[in-house]
């Protein structure tokens, strides 16, 4: 079972998702398993896909033995927890204040990676105009490197003024509908008419 | 050979056909007094069974063995295992013919796994039981309340969430169905899918009943929350179709609840908190007190929608006194989570310090938007060709139209209709 995490680790996409096995899945022969079970990278995989409730109820069963002997799982909380709160710097803070083993190295890397895209598309949906600083705390980087994350993707840096103006993207959404679909909506209207 | 032996050979040779089998139940129904009787019988007796294949006597056999009085916690984590492997591998076929005994074993099951304090083991057996003792998605079975309830202390939320899924339409024990209903609300909340834990919670504190029970008053405290947290309206009286034992009844064994929703419709935060906390002890013995605070929480998101509905754009600091916030940076990170969570559409001009709102962007134009309406639609057809069934079918029971009947004298429309007999004798 553990093997199936680390395959995720490599793959680093959505197919985590699907290769995460919820532990419930395990015990469906009904056997206790909680010292092996790798809660750190559990707890991560939960967060890359955006469900903290998950993370928040996983952290709730984690028996305190766990928790007391192995700080690591402790580390991985703290990032879901910043989540929660919507503390959004404090998450890249909790992501770099721990030294991160060999096994999960490559789990926060992803994570962080994916929270920072997030981020972006968040800022470009609620904000007109930004602050540097702002921004930088935002994208987790110094106030240099965000300008010139920013400006790669068209948006301007008025360096007088230490304000940033936001460059929307489009997003294409497939308009295009095949005829059998419209064939079922018609279905659906004519049992409604009648 | 003794009666036990007789009876594995007859299990070994009658598991094949329909008609083998019913045979073979009403053997093993015979045989259940001398089976508890017996003292040699052991679980290692079931080794000889194959529980794929002999499903229905395994079961008896299990029922038997299992069903005893408290049990060491070795013999216990034992018990467990067979039932979850029985559960797991059982012909679902064979266990319909004598589902109440396979529901016995199941709650027996969901006892014992809670006595070893690991619920987390029962959660995949019960929802495997649930879809294999169930002989239809529509009916509710008496194991479904079990299974959220496994769900909830396990924290299994999506698990619990994945039964939820089916339209019940059929309920055969009331109390099944206040407890589903119930469970499912909490199994919602956990999963902030106030929508449908408002609809399941509706239907606890809505359903027939005599008197208020426990089950309802509880749903009630919830609804009350949840209304507050997903409309952001409250009010006292209950809807019109509820029970006139929960109308006169429910509010008054809720009282800091009812505090709570009339304090929330006059829309001031700093009196919410006080109500909040004068009775907060209230509310953390019903372990609500979390629910309370999200609702609190909710209200300074509703003073900002009204906000959208009155103005264009504003300034983060007049938002920030409009609805008792610190200070601007704080109302600036309220409405950036109101649009994070798609509650608003708004963009913030921290140049200018100003929030513009804007339309929802949605077109209902794309190609996912019709898949949606699609299903919504399937759905609502589904739904309304249940209820002209369920219409056809009361049109022609008997007590029905003895009521009608009754209730038809006293409107003597003429000698044109003929009185409907009010007794019909079959």
């Amino acid at each position: 079972m553990c093997f199936s995490y680390y395959l995720g680790l490599r793959q680093k996409s959505e197919e985590f998702k699907a290769s995460c096995l919820p532990p419930f899945q395990v015990t469906s022969e009904g056997i206790s398993f909680h010292d092996d079970w790798p809660y750190a990278i559990h707890l991560l995989g939960h967060l890359y896909v955006d469900d903290c409730d998950s993370a928040r109820f996983l952290w709730k069963t984690i028996p305190s033995s766990v928790k007391e002997s192995k700080p690591e799982v402790v580390a991985a909380w703290r990032i879901g927890q910043k989540l929660l709160t919507r503390d959004y710097a404090g998450v890249y803070e909790a992501i770099r204040g721990y030294d991160w083993s060999q096994e999960t190295k490559d789990m926060v890397a992803a994570f962080s990676d994916v929270y920072r895209k997030r981020m972006f598309q968040l800022l470009m949906s609620a904000y007109s105009t930004i602050t540097i600083r702002d921004l930088a705390l935002f994208l987790g980087m110094t106030e240099d490197d965000a300008t010139t994350y920013v400006v790669k993707n068209g948006w301007i840096v008025d360096t007088a003024s230490q304000m940033v103006t936001v460059k929307k993207q489009a997003v294409k959404r497939g308009q295009k509908v095949d005829s059998s679909k419209l064939q079922r909506l018609a279905e659906d209207v004519f049992h409604l008419e009648h | 050979m003794s009666s036990t032996e007789n009876l594995i050979t007859s299990i070994q040779g009658l598991s094949a056909s329909s008609g083998d089998l019913s045979a073979l139940h009403r053997i093993l129904k015979g045989a259940e007094e001398t089976l508890r009787a017996d003292s040699d019988l052991q679980l290692s007796t079931l080794d000889q069974l194959d529980p794929s294949k002999h499903s229905l006597g395994y079961l008896y056999l299990l029922d038997v063995l299992t069903c005893g009085g408290p049990m060491s916690k070795e013999k216990a984590s034992e018990v467990v295992l067979l039932i979850a492997r029985f559960i797991t591998s059982c012909d679902a076929e064979q266990i319909r013919l004598a589902s109440d005994k396979f529901v016995s074993l199941c709650k027996g099951f969901k006892d014992r796994v809670l006595e070893l304090e690991d619920p987390l083991r029962g959660v995949a057996p019960l929802l495997s039981a649930v879809r294999k003792v169930q002989v239809s998605t529509k009916r509710l079975t008496a194991l479904h309340p079990d299974c959220l309830q496994l769900c909830l202390q396990a924290k299994c939320y999506k698990a619990g969430f994945s039964i939820l899924s089916d339209d019940i339409l059929e309920v055969d024990q009331p109390r099944d169905f206040y407890l589903y209903c119930y469970y499912g609300g909490m199994i919602c909340i956990g999963q902030k899918k106030f929508q449908k834990a408002l609809e399941l919670l509706y239907n606890v504190v809505t359903a027939p009943m005599h008197s208020v029970n426990a089950i309802a008053l509880e749903a009630y405290k919830k609804y009350v929350l949840v209304t507050l947290i997903h409309s952001g309206q409250f009010s006292v009286s209950l809807p019109k179709c509820a029970s006139t034992a929960a109308q006169r009844h429910l509010k008054t064994w809720s009282i800091p609840y009812t505090e709570v929703g009339n304090c929330y419709n006059e829309g001031k935060i700093s009196e919410l908190q006080a109500v909040v906390v004068a009775h907060s002890s209230d509310f953390e013995k019903d372990n609500n007190l979390g629910l309370v605070k999200q609702a609190v929480s909710s209200l300074y998101k509703r003073n900002i929608l009204r906000l959208t509905q009155k103005y264009l754009t504003l300034s983060l600091q007049d938002i920030a006194n409009m609805v008792q916030l610190a200070n601007a940076k704080e109302a600036e990170m309220h409405v950036l989570q109101m649009i994070q969570d798609g509650q608003i559409h708004a963009l913030i001009n921290q140049k200018d310090g100003m929030v513009r709102f804007l339309e929802d962007p949605e077109q209902y134009k794309t190609s996912e938007m019709i898949e949606v309406m699609d299903s919504v639609i399937q759905r609502t057809i589904g739904l309304s060709k249940n209820l002209i069934a369920m219409d056809e079918s009361l049109s022609c029971d008997p007590l029905y139209l003895g009521k009608v009947g009754r209730e038809r004298q006293r409107y003597d429309f003429g000698e044109d209709f003929d009185t409907v007999p009010q007794k019909f004798s079959m």
